[in-house]
């Protein structure tokens, strides 16, 4: 390695907490002119936390940034922008009903005599778009565009800076193969232009095929850095979680129960030809990429966003649920991906929360503690499933993701569902719950309910499920067995292996 | 990962105590406190009573208020319906007492619709409450007008005047006991009861708090919604019932009485845009902006003072409920 | 970010919004004065007048329009009207010598307020319907207690702005069409308006993308205090004196926002345009002339209108699959 360049990014000492959680601590790495520099770990292992520290979203508790060697702190992430850091987020933050030009330009819209140059922007918008070999047009509205087309643009806006220091947080999370090898090439591009390129992914081909070194960060700490070549992909799995992934996922039960769920030929506006069954004492993953359709699939069984087509049987009734309502009403419980948006009262204590289903079925003018509303009753609940709480009647707000996400998950239990339905159960959660969460799922099928889980989480969805069955654009495009291969199942995601017209084909076996 | 930071414990107690002494009635303490060293009378049980008369219309009015407030809206409809209910009032009566009640039950019926067309406007029509409910302000206050020709016609019978100025004499304790002090208290503790007694509050403040998480736990958004709507109606018919036997007919008896239900219950530690709030504490903020409003008075402020009043606390209420959001406190 | 969720293809803009508004109010028009035989409302000077009554709502609904479309909302605008109203006829007192001075304190005291809601809602946090409810309050107090009554006079010198005319064309509507076309040029071609519709579309995006989203934020809320106090001004010139009521009088609040509303401008922000203002200004305008053309009696007139805002508001926001509260 050339180790005579200096450094043009360096992160020392960084710390930071949020009400309730330490998000990171003392973490260190640097990032020299012409490298590529992985940065990997866990959901939840604070790479995020680290990269929004660094893009000027977060001040940080404590540490320091330098960029070539002088010491750097952003208020705002106009500042971080100017010391030469581009950033392409994970979530996207682009304009829909602006066009594709001015969204990459935005915030460095090229003017003349204080009149924005249209000329100047479409140009300037064709050229970054043209480097990445993208043939999306200018003046399309951003809106319009695929969720990969959009990740494109989000990358065309971070170029248009001409950063020294580029920020990649889990680029590919949304590209197919072929787009995310051209994501590569251009980061192979910006290696030879000297520009020091930080990538945060957890995808491991990825890290071994791009990268000069990686950082292993894991509960918000720093476990290593090395060089790529001396981190082969199972030592650098052991780093990101600790021990060995038999042990943390609980052993499968033998699923030999009938059928609970059956869809037919379900489909809405976006997803489509639907043919899932789900047994008693299964645990069936759904694993895809952003945007394959996972949670809206979750959504149609639930009744939230109910299916236009086809039909559902439960328990080998008919089962149509219109409203969320109407699925809890026949034995369907759903854990949101998005907790504080779609799961959480956040002002509202723990037991309110834990009670919500309990008093959105109960009578309206009965007392809020009466029968299994109780405050014993919920309190053993929250209890039996370790939720760790100074006092239950503390808002939620004050607890840790995994503490959260068991207070959801005792709301349900309280109904006793069917079916449950898990989406993304352990995002943003530290290692040990995540551990509980599954030791809850898997108890729960042995227990005889049937559990659907979406994860865009490879290791969880293929260590945890019996089966796994797999999306691409709004279908399914097949299944793979219990122990079946994480490339099995991201071959399947991206659009290879399985046939559409043959939703079972497995993979292999 | 979650460390425990060991001041925490002691920060929580700390923080439960003062967490069960409502601002409301700090402030109703230090502003009565100002008030009585200006007019002593006022601590006198007559003078205290009667205080407690006048105010009694506006507690009422913010005890309904809140419920739309907790469920995370605003009613601003209640001031015209407020004029609707007196003049309609006068109008059915027509000074009968023998009408009174037909005219009461009609009243209540009419709050029960202007309540359910808020409530359908923003659960149904998803009209925020806001743009929703200044729109019922027009057509209510518009149909009070139509109603009786454009100004105050009639008069109203006494049994109707009751509710706002019959006072029990020779009362032992305080000496005398408004009738509208008692209406206060009935409807203090009815509200007391929904929003605090029973599973249908709680589902406010859920859907309040966040209508998304509610919904998808099998919670009745709308129909939350709209009974929020209903019972600040009805509040509103009983504070137009109750004022109309003060003042008798006026066509702006209700006008800017909608904010100043809200900044009471701001007072009393509502938050706004929902999910926290409390009847003791509106209650009591309805009395401090009242003691307010009489030390503006006493002090010989002009009356219009009494708004700008009202938008300070408005906007520093909430900008402090913002600060401490954001401190995590 | 919640965008990018769905990423359907949505094929929108079949029709557009201001077009068809002007479409349907030249009809609603024409009907109304054909069938009340009111053929003199289609006369040059019916249709000056009614372009007159678009000049008070338009000019505030401008302002209200650069402020909804960063995803805030000015319901102080109604209590700057009266304000601007009357201080300056109180200013003026009739003297034409004051009348440069007055206009000057107007708009200062204008950008003044402008600039402290915006500060509020983008620094202390505080949301804009409660910002700008309270600090209407504020000045609505401050107002009243030291006026209760038409103060001062405007000269006729000042009155020419509303009465005034260069040949059949009003100064007031040339001057609301120049006020338009002014806004319309800055949200198409400079920076300002480019980051009015980031802030409004997605703020945190925004922010990311480097831009100073309270600095936008402060700068609408001043531009469009300045548009109610420039409405002020023309109401003192048209009422010849400005009284503490003639703000709230019109519900300039309400309709200025209801308009913008009913020209495609959404509530949540970052999409919309002037001309879909201007045209529901029209309609607004239209409507009100035909009630009068109908001979619908003032307070029926009050009724249908609140009925037509929240109708109006509700045909837009009814496909929102979300909550509002």
């Amino acid at each position: 390695m050339t180790s005579v360049l200096s450094p043009a990014l360096e992160m020392i000492g960084i710390s930071k907490s949020f009400p309730g959680v330490r998000a990171l601590e003392d973490v260190s790495f640097e990032c020299r002119p012409g490298e590529v520099h992985a940065i990997c770990g866990e959901n939840g292992a604070g790479k995020s936390t680290l990269m929004k520290i660094l893009g000027g979203i977060y001040r940080p508790d404590g540490g320091e940034i330098r960029i070539k060697g002088q010491p750097a702190s952003f208020a705002h992430p106009v500042e971080a922008r100017r010391a030469g850091i581009g950033i392409i987020h994970q979530e996207l933050s682009l304009l829909p009903d602006r066009s594709v030009a001015e969204n990459i330009v935005l915030g460095a819209e090229p003017t003349r005599r204080g009149v924005l140059d249209r000329t100047a922007m479409r140009a300037g918008a064709r050229e970054i778009l043209a480097r990445l070999q993208s043939s999306i047009e200018v003046d399309a509205r951003a809106g319009d565009l695929s969720l990969a087309e959009q990740q494109m643009v989000e990358i065309a806006k971070a170029l248009a800076s001409k950063p020294s220091i580029l920020v990649m947080d889990e680029p590919t999370a949304a590209l197919d193969d072929s787009e995310a090898s051209r994501l590569l090439d251009l980061v192979r591009r910006l290696r030879r232009d000297s520009v020091a390129v930080v990538y945060v992914s957890h995808r491991m081909p990825e890290i071994a095929a791009i990268s000069d070194r990686v950082t292993v960060l894991k509960d918000g700490r720093k476990v290593l850095t090395d060089r790529t070549e001396a981190m082969p992909t199972g030592r650098l799995v052991r780093c990101m979680v600790g021990r060995d992934l038999e042990e943390f996922f609980p052993p499968r039960g033998a699923a030999d129960g009938g059928v609970l769920l059956q869809v037919n030929e379900g489909g809405n506006a976006t997803i489509s030809d639907i043919n899932l069954t789900v047994r008693r004492g299964e645990v069936v993953g759904v694993a895809g990429l952003e945007g394959a359709g996972k949670s809206a699939l979750a959504r149609a069984i639930f009744g939230d966003r109910p299916f236009t087509r086809g039909t559902m049987q439960l328990n080998g009734q008919p089962f149509a649920p219109r409203s969320s309502r109407d699925g809890i009403r026949a034995g369907v419980g759903f854990l949101p991906d998005d907790r504080k948006r779609e799961g959480l009262a956040l002002g509202q204590s723990l037991r309110d929360n834990a009670a919500l289903t309990l008093r959105a079925f109960a009578r309206a003018l009965a007392l809020p503690s009466a029968g299994a509303m109780g405050n014993l009753t919920l309190d053993q609940r929250l209890r039996a499933l370790d939720v760790r709480a100074a006092r239950f009647d503390d808002p939620i707000r004050l607890l840790s993701g995994g503490n959260q996400q068991k207070v959801i998950i005792a709301r349900w239990l309280a109904r006793d569902p069917q079916l449950l339905i898990f989406a993304e159960p352990t995002r943003g959660i530290d290692v040990a719950a995540k551990a509980a969460i599954y030791a809850i799922i898997r108890d729960l099928a042995n227990r005889g309910r049937g559990i659907l889980m979406i994860s865009s989480d490879l290791p969880e969805v293929v260590g945890v499920s019996d089966r796994v069955v797999v999306m691409h654009e709004g279908r399914i495009v097949g299944e793979c067995p219990s122990g079946a291969s994480e490339e099995d199942v991201m071959a399947l995601a991206v659009g290879h292996g399985g046939s559409v017209a043959e939703p079972a084909s497995a993979c292999g076996s | 990962m979650t460390i425990a930071l060991p001041d925490t414990a002691l920060h929580r107690r700390a923080g439960s105590l003062t967490r069960h002494i409502n601002s409301g009635v700090v402030i109703f303490l230090v502003l009565f406190a100002a008030v009585a060293l200006k007019q002593p009378s006022y601590i006198e049980p007559a003078g205290f009573m009667n205080f407690l008369r006048r105010a009694a219309p506006l507690g009422v009015l913010a005890a309904g208020q809140v419920f739309v407030l907790v469920s995370g809206g605003f009613d601003l409809s209640v001031g015209s319906l407020i004029t609707l209910s007196v003049l309609g009032a006068s109008m059915i009566t027509g000074g009968d007492p023998s009408l009174t009640g037909a005219a009461i039950a009609a009243l209540y019926g009419i709050g029960v619709a202007v309540g359910l067309i808020n409530g359908i406007a923003v659960a149904f029509l998803k009209v925020p409450s806001i743009i929703a409910t200044l729109g019922t302000l027009l057509s209510v206050n518009g149909v009070a007008m139509m109603w009786s020709g454009g100004s105050p016609r009639g008069y109203l019978p006494d049994n109707f005047r009751a509710f706002g100025r019959f006072v029990f004499r020779d009362v032992p304790l305080v000496g005398q006991l408004p009738l509208s002090v008692i209406v206060l208290a009935i409807v203090a503790v009815l509200a007391w009861w929904g929003l605090h007694g029973t599973v249908f509050g709680r589902r406010v403040f859920a859907v309040g708090d966040n209508p998304r998480a509610a919904e998808l736990a099998g919670i009745r958004v709308d129909l939350t919604r709209i009974s929020a709507f209903v019972i600040s109606a009805l509040s509103a018919v009983t504070a137009g019932i109750m004022l109309g036997g003060f003042g008798g007919v006026s066509t702006d008896v209700g006008q800017g009485l909608e904010l100043q239900a809200i900044a009471a219950c701001v007072i009393g530690g509502a938050q706004l845009m929902g999910g926290r709030g409390s009847i003791t504490g509106v209650v009591f903020g309805a009395l401090s902006l009242f003691a307010l409003f009489t030390l503006l008075n006493l002090l010989g402020l002009p009356q219009a003072l009494r708004d700008t009043a009202q938008g300070l606390i408005l906007i520093s209420a909430v900008a402090s409920g913002a600060y401490r959001q954001r401190t995590g406190g | 970010m919640t965008l990018a969720l769905q990423p359907a293809r949505r094929r929108h803009r079949a029709f557009s919004v201001p077009l068809l508004l002007f479409i349907g109010s030249a009809a609603l028009y024409l009907c109304a004065a054909l069938w009340t035989q009111s053929l003199n409302q289609l006369s040059a000077e019916g249709i000056v007048g009614l372009l007159q009554r678009t000049v008070a709502l338009g000019t505030v609904a401008l302002g209200q329009t650069l402020v909804i479309l960063c995803a805030s909302i000015d319901l102080s605008v109604g209590s700057m009207i009266s304000v601007g109203a009357v201080l300056a006829s109180f200013i003026m007192r009739g003297a034409p010598a004051m009348m440069v001075p007055a206009v000057l304190v107007v708009l200062l005291v204008a950008a003044g307020v402008g600039a402290i809601n915006g500060l509020v809602i983008a620094k202390l946090k505080v949301s804009p319907l409660i910002a700008t409810l309270g600090s209407g309050l504020i000045l609505q107090g401050v107002l009243s207690s030291g006026f209760n009554n038409f103060a001062g006079s405007v000269p006729p010198a000042f009155q020419a702005v509303a009465y005034g005319a260069i040949g059949p064309l009003p100064w007031s509507v040339l001057g609301l069409g120049l006020l338009a076309l002014g806004v319309s040029w800055l949200l198409r071609s400079t920076r300002f308006g480019a980051h009015l519709y980031a802030v409004g579309g997605n703020a945190a995006g925004a922010r990311l993308a480097g831009i100073r989203t309270d600095r936008v934020i402060v700068q609408a809320h001043t531009l469009c205090s300045l548009f109610a106090g420039l409405t002020g001004l023309y109401l003192a010139s048209r009422l010849r004196s400005g009284a503490p009521w003639v703000g709230r009088d019109g519900v300039y609040d309400l309709e200025s926002i209801a308009v913008v509303v009913i020209g495609g401008t959404m509530l949540a922000g970052g999409r919309g345009g002037v001309w879909g203002t201007i045209a529901g200004v029209l309609l607004f305008a239209v409507i009100d002339a035909s009630f009068n053309m109908l001979g619908v009696p003032a307070f029926p007139k009050q009724v249908i209108r609140g009925a037509i805002v929240i109708a109006a508001v509700a045909v837009y926001s009814l496909r929102n699959k979300g909550h509002v509260a």
